[in-house]
């Protein structure tokens, strides 16, 4: 067991903060506030080009795919530094974490050609089309409809909840096409397919992330659906592994506590109660973090992901609330103009314990499957 | 950044398996507070385990791994202390040792060889001879004792309290470690046999997800506590002191909350876990006490 990174470890991470030291504007800061908006979705294709250009986008796909076959630590370590500014990527941070390795494992040869190099050259945004109005927590629940007809599909729904939908190019879409659990399916559905209307949700987590998007009798050809009809459980499941400590929400909120730490030291505010509950903070920042690398460490050796994972993800839920709070007790001021990256981490924060799937899922899988509890009966 | 154990750690933690299997359990006739365990303690000292520490292939990620798989057995045996601190000390200080904060009685204190004397910031060695010390009967789950007379101190300086406070908190995370881990086991079994309105209580989400977010703290407590055994850096070492104290007091309540009556008995084991986490949350300052620790060298260049 070694916690030391190694020497070709700390090159690479020096390697990404470099190129964030010189590709970032010096007005980036401003942009992170709201992920989905057309500021940040056009600043992202254009930083994303860079990234691709400098080898950074996708260093542990396959380089048959455009990468360079690099491990999954180097893929952690990139995801890490990038969350910790502020994740310049935008949603294509998807793109590179799970819809390009799902399209690997599933996604026919004409699947992978059409969508795969758009999303390695960093030109293209994808949305994520599985919560509907009835449908949360409880996928297995979901009405839209994808039904045969002759050599297409025509599709008739609603999503919600649907983050980068204003500006994505592709929905990577979950769809009922015959009764039952068994019977859900996942479609690539191009978001110009006429029949589609995206309406953005005003909210609290910045401007243009979470939109309703309505199919009105959409006809998609055959070949949009990815994999066998019925086979959405399997693939769900397998991006949603991935997607679960995809996301290193701990970098980012360690980072805005030394950051509000600092401002308060600088005004000799940090008095001995902050003080305290900053370290607090620290603590399960650094809890989650040393989580989600057990995690990679288990994906590094090729070993399945288990329950650990909804460990971490729950152990970054505690650590994105206590870091959160710490800044608006006693950092208010950045909600209100005087620290735009606060504010950033303080809108994706909020939804930690949501987006990906709602905490209270990981707290039943860790106690059924972590601790051995017996199920609840159904 | 590796997480797999060594070949020579995954032998010696199955060596430990081997060494701990005939003390797993309490003894159905014990009914009291701290369970002594000297055959264990012998046991240890005879397979020169205190020594983890000081073997380079093993070193002080492994002797905290130990102290925290041996945390989970329902016996009192002074072992962190032994294990990550004394290879601290010159060799003139021999084990076991104890810990006196601020006068107060000390774990182990009874039976120690060597005294750790907390005062405030200053940190300083004791020779422990015979009758100098009496026995304190307590609730906590270890072996207390009190000097009966002010003990002779060699003063550290500051610089070597400042590296046994380091690892003293390490000592201290360690144990709270195992003993979380433990006390949750043993909760998860009362959950899952005890049944009220014709369920198994572990089948309530209520229950569940208080269980699961205990197991989360927990879990935590040991990846932090691992990171400090093997960085040896102060503020991983504060950090890791602070999570388990801050954890062991939401976590213990949890669990006595679960068990219900049958946690306040002493024919069932769980305070045997419990109470010595309780000794140890008020060690080296508290929660309080660590948290401004950690803050101080973690965010000194904030």
């Amino acid at each position: 067991m070694d916690f030391q990174w190694d020497a070709a470890q700390q090159e690479f991470r020096t390697t990404v903060r470099t190129f964030l030291e010189q590709h970032l504007p010096a007005d980036w800061e401003s942009l992170a506030h709201g992920p989905g908006s057309e500021t940040q979705s056009t600043f992202s294709k254009r930083f994303c080009a860079q990234l691709a250009q400098a080898g950074l986008l996708v260093p542990h796909w396959p380089s048959r795919w455009g990468g360079r076959d690099a491990d999954a630590w180097t893929a952690f370590i990139l995801a890490e530094e990038m969350w910790a500014v502020g994740e310049p990527r935008g949603g294509q941070y998807m793109n590179v974490n799970w819809i390009g390795p799902t399209l690997m494992r599933f996604g026919t040869d004409e699947q992978q050609a059409t969508y795969i190099p758009p999303m390695a050259g960093g030109q293209t945004i994808w949305c994520q089309g599985f919560s509907e109005p009835e449908a949360g927590s409880d996928l297995a629940s979901l009405r839209t409809r994808a039904e045969r007809d002759g050599a297409a599909y025509r599709i008739n729904g609603q999503k919600i909840w649907t983050s980068y939908a204003g500006h994505a190019d592709t929905c990577f879409l979950l769809a009922r096409t015959a009764p039952g659990k068994t019977g859900m399916s996942i479609f690539l559905v191009p978001m110009d397919t006429p029949g589609i209307t995206v309406r953005q949700i005003p909210s609290i987590i910045g401007e243009g992330d979470i939109h309703e998007v309505f199919f009105d009798d959409v006809r998609v050809p055959a070949g949009a659906l990815l994999g066998a009809e019925g086979q959405a459980w399997e693939i769900a499941r397998n991006a949603l592994s991935l997607e679960r400590v995809g996301i290193p929400r701990f970098a980012l909120a360690a980072c805005s506590l030394r950051r509000a730490v600092s401002a308060l030291q600088r005004a000799g505010r940090l008095g001995q109660g902050a003080m305290e509950q900053s370290a607090r903070a620290l603590a399960a920042c650094e809890a989650a973090r040393l989580y989600s690398y057990h995690i990679v460490d288990q994906r590094q050796h090729g070993a399945p992901t288990g329950p650990e994972a909804s460990a971490a993800r729950y152990a970054t839920v505690m650590a994105e609330r206590l870091a959160g709070d710490f800044v608006v007790e006693h950092c208010p001021d950045a909600l209100a103009g005087s620290d735009p990256l606060l504010l950033a981490h303080h809108q994706r924060a909020i939804v930690a314990g949501i987006a990906s799937g709602a905490a209270e899922i990981q707290l039943n899988l860790i106690a059924s499957e972590l601790l051995r509890l017996p199920r609840e009966p159904r | 950044m590796d997480f797999t154990l060594s070949s020579d750690q995954s032998a010696l933690m199955s060596a430990l398996d081997r060494l701990a299997a005939p003390f797993e359990q309490k003894p159905t006739d014990f009914h009291g507070f701290a369970l002594a365990g000297p055959r264990l303690e012998q046991e240890l000292e005879n397979g020169e385990y205190f020594g983890i520490a000081r073997i380079p292939e093993l070193g002080a990620l492994t002797a905290a791994m130990a102290v925290e798989r041996l945390a989970w057995l329902p016996y009192s045996v002074e072992i962190a202390l032994s294990m990550l601190v004394h290879p601290q000390l010159g060799d003139e200080w021999q084990r076991p040792l104890a810990l006196v904060e601020n006068g107060r009685p000390g774990r182990f204190l009874a039976t120690a060889r060597t005294a750790l004397v907390v005062d405030g910031d200053h940190i300083g060695l004791a020779r422990v001879a015979a009758g100098e010390v009496v026995p304190v009967d307590s609730i906590f789950a270890y072996p207390m004792g009190r000097f009966s007379r002010t003990p002779q101190v060699t003063a550290c300086s500051a610089t070597d309290a400042a590296k046994l406070r380091k690892w003293l908190r390490i000592a201290l995370a360690a144990e709270i470690s195992g003993l979380l881990h433990a006390a949750i086991a043993s909760t998860v079994e009362h959950l899952s046999l005890r049944k009220q309105f014709g369920r198994q209580l572990g089948t309530f989400q209520a229950l569940r997800h208080r269980m699961a977010e205990c197991a989360v703290l927990a879990g935590g407590v040991r990846w932090l506590t691992l990171k400090a055994a093997a960085t040896a850096e102060d503020g991983d070492a504060a950090l890791a002191a602070l999570h388990a104290q801050d954890s062991a007091t939401r976590i213990v309540y949890d669990l006595h909350q679960m068990l219900g009556a049958m946690g306040m008995t002493l024919e069932h084991p769980l305070h045997l876990w419990t109470y010595r986490v309780k000794a140890l949350l008020s060690e080296l300052g508290g929660r309080s006490g660590q948290a401004q620790a950690a803050a101080r060298y973690c965010f000194a260049g904030a």
